[in-house]
């Protein structure tokens, strides 16, 4: 049930062609590149919005490390963002961000939002993940982008 | 102000401001863990999401934030609970319960 505030759930926003497995990247700059690269591939962001991420990172630090091996990684609606959308990168190897008790980063996740409203949905479902250590080992296992996506829909009762 | 109605209603409701860079990722998630927390504890708290700008003058009575922001904060003179892991229950219980309670 969405409503009409909060239409998006999470695998609407978070598809297949969102999400790249085993990524090597060398610093937190080359994980918002990848993973801003996926969202403006999905023709969702202006190619600024890439920068602005990591202006963000830049200026507030590695808070974005919010679960340990996981950040969340985004910049404001104003810089860019044509539509609400999620990608997601697993780390191979993992990469520190400076973050003293949640690094390093295994699986990156960058979004980008119109407001506070339309992505809320998505984001509760994203926080319920986030809280599954299980399911988030598992996708740091998977293999395919498909077997990403099960492991998601299997972990977020609402989808 | 809903704090006027709650107090005209005999009952005070605590505000917690959960403070994140810029107030659209990682506060609407501790926003949610919070809320979790309270209702299973049965605690009611008005919670509000703030960047950190706007958390410099907001009023409020508990802050939620991370350890970097928390000492942008620090001089306001407010309790703030320092979480690590934004998703974590146990965490924020233990942390922020004592401090709704004795609101």
């Amino acid at each position: 049930m969405a409503s009409s505030d909060a239409p998006f759930q999470l695998k609407d926003l978070l598809t297949p062609a969102t999400i790249r497995l085993h990524v090597a990247a060398s610093d937190p700059g080359q994980v918002i590149q990848e993973a801003g690269q996926l969202l403006l591939a999905s023709g969702a962001i202006e190619e600024r919005y890439i920068e602005a991420m990591r202006q963000a990172l830049q200026t507030y630090g590695p808070y974005m490390v919010i679960v340990p091996g996981v950040a969340l990684l985004h910049a404001r609606p104003s810089d860019g963002v044509k539509r609400p959308c999620i990608s997601l990168l697993t780390l191979e190897p993992p990469v520190p961000f400076g973050n003293e008790d949640n690094d390093p980063v295994k699986i990156a996740i960058a979004f980008g939002a119109v407001d506070r409203q339309k992505h809320l949905q998505a984001l509760t479902m994203l926080t319920q993940l986030l809280a599954n250590e299980q399911a988030l080992s598992a996708i740091q296992a998977s293999t395919s982008a498909e077997e990403v996506m099960h492991i998601i829909a299997a972990a977020s009762p609402a989808s | 102000m809903s704090e006027n109605a709650a107090e005209a209603q005999g009952e005070c409701i605590v505000k917690i401001l959960a403070v994140c860079g810029m107030g659209f990722g990682s506060s609407l998630v501790l926003r949610m863990t919070i809320e979790d927390v309270l209702k299973a504890a049965g605690l009611k708290a008005q919670v509000v999401v703030s960047d950190i700008g706007t958390a410099r003058s907001e009023q409020a009575d508990i802050i939620v934030t991370s350890a970097e922001f928390a000492r942008l904060l620090a001089d306001r003179g407010i309790p703030i609970v320092v979480i690590k892991n934004y998703v974590d229950r146990k965490e924020m219980k233990e942390k922020l319960l004592p401090l709704v309670k004795g609101s």
